[in-house]
């Protein structure tokens, strides 16, 4: 035990690599570990839409398209539950989203560093559910209902509406973010206090049921979590009076 | 010089962005990333299937609607031929009334023609027999005479009158009508 808080100090968490780092008029563009896998993340994801959406029969006889046919219908279900009809043009986003976020946390598994572990990642998909969610309502409100909103009920209450149209996107970032970083956090923390062990051998096995939670159970949630509330902010967002 | 690069390769990998942190440039390739996945999904999954789903429901929709109106065209032929048989059952039955209104008509026809016939042939059976009887008797009349005329010159064995022998001739003639 000794020996293993001893030895605890060399474990250490750091954040994505910089990868790739270069000039580009004058503004130093880096590209980090995050968007590297990304970009693998992206490569699968149009293989398998590129597989899954080719040669669609209309009398359906192939798994294939039944995957496909699953995956598209859960999605628009989704989005028709929680938003409702009219809001069915931001099924593209939602699936897309569902599936990005899904595949990179599941990245965690292969051993490359989980995008989703990244909160420049999340925050971008958080200043998307921002901008949608300001949007919808300057769209359904007008100038007059946007700005009506903010001194609703009651004008004083302008600072609070302002943290609090903020502080959405901004929990849910952090949410999802700091969900499957402890994960991997977690994750790394066991191999390495079980690789102290026994010689790492009691590393064989054990992490496997953790990772069943923190790796494949939480990637799946928090991308659910992420896309539900993605959706009830901008349908909520919506001008009921006016 | 190759470990130079090697080093600097191992520094430039040494170099990490800090746990928490937000990096302009990781956000803006996010949202170009995200960007793409979006399009991505749409073209290559979400239009077509929604494609392939809205023409299934309007081949759904065509198909039940054929099949309504198949439905219906079949049940009009139905009645139809339920009409056609009642009338040819309508018909046989007049056919078959029709029928045996005749030959029950012809049945007594016959009779009656078989009735005439054998009274007739009856009539004229009855009319030679009259006649058979009446030459027979005028036969008979004729030898009974002879018999008579030679039994009674034997019998008187004397010459007879013609007179004296008609007179005996008819009452003999007489006696026999009254017993024949």
């Amino acid at each position: 035990m000794t020996d293993l808080l001893k030895t605890a100090a060399e474990f250490t968490v750091e954040g994505p690599l910089e990868s790739i780092s270069f000039n580009l008029g004058g503004w130093r563009v880096v590209i980090s570990e995050s968007i590297v896998v990304q970009w693998i993340v992206m490569l699968i994801l149009a293989v398998v839409f590129f597989i899954l959406g080719r040669n669609l029969k209309v009398k359906a006889t192939s798994r294939r398209q039944m995957a496909a046919e699953y995956l598209v219908t859960f999605f628009r279900g989704m989005v028709k539950d929680t938003m409702g009809v009219k809001y069915n043009k931001y099924t593209a986003y939602i699936g897309a989203l569902f599936c990005f976020s899904i595949l990179s946390s599941l990245m965690g598994l292969l051993g490359l560093r989980a995008p989703t572990s990244d909160l420049s990642v999340i925050a971008a998909w958080g200043i998307v559910t921002f901008v949608l969610t300001q949007r919808n309502k300057f769209k359904t409100g007008g100038v007059k209902g946007f700005f009506k909103g903010f001194i609703e009920p009651l004008p004083f209450m302008l600072p609070f509406n302002i943290i609090g149209e903020i502080a959405n996107p901004v929990s849910q970032t952090l949410r999802h973010f700091a969900n499957i970083l402890a994960g991997s956090v977690i994750g790394g923390l066991v191999y390495f206090a079980l690789g102290q062990i026994a010689n790492g051998l009691a590393s064989i096995g054990i992490p496997a049921i953790l990772s069943l939670y923190f790796d494949l159970f939480s990637s799946f949630i928090q991308a659910y979590i992420f896309c539900t509330l993605t959706m009830a902010y901008v349908s909520m967002a919506e001008c009921s009076d006016d | 010089m190759v470990e130079d690069l090697l080093r600097a390769a191992a520094e430039t990998e040494q170099a990490h962005f800090s746990l928490v942190s937000i990096d302009v440039n990781t956000i803006v390739f996010t949202l170009i990333n995200t960007l793409i996945i979006v399009l991505i999904y749409f073209f290559f999954l979400h239009k077509p299937v929604c494609k392939i789903l809205d023409k299934r429901a309007e081949t759904v929709n065509k198909d039940m609607d054929e099949a309504e109106k198949a439905k219906n065209e079949a049940n009009a032929v139905k009645a139809e031929y339920e009409q056609r048989l009642a009338e040819s059952k309508e018909e046989a039955n007049r056919i078959v009334a029709d029928a045996t209104r005749k030959a029950q008509q012809r049945e007594e026809e016959i009779i009656a023609e078989a009735n005439s016939e054998a009274t007739k042939l009856k009539q004229r059976a009855e009319e030679s027999i009259e006649r058979e009887k009446k030459r027979a008797i005028n036969e008979i009349k004729g030898e009974i005479s002879e018999m008579v005329v030679m039994a009674a010159g034997k019998v008187a064995e004397k010459e007879i009158t013609a007179q004296d022998n008609e007179k005996i001739i008819d009452s003999v003639l007489a006696q026999i009508g009254e017993e024949s």
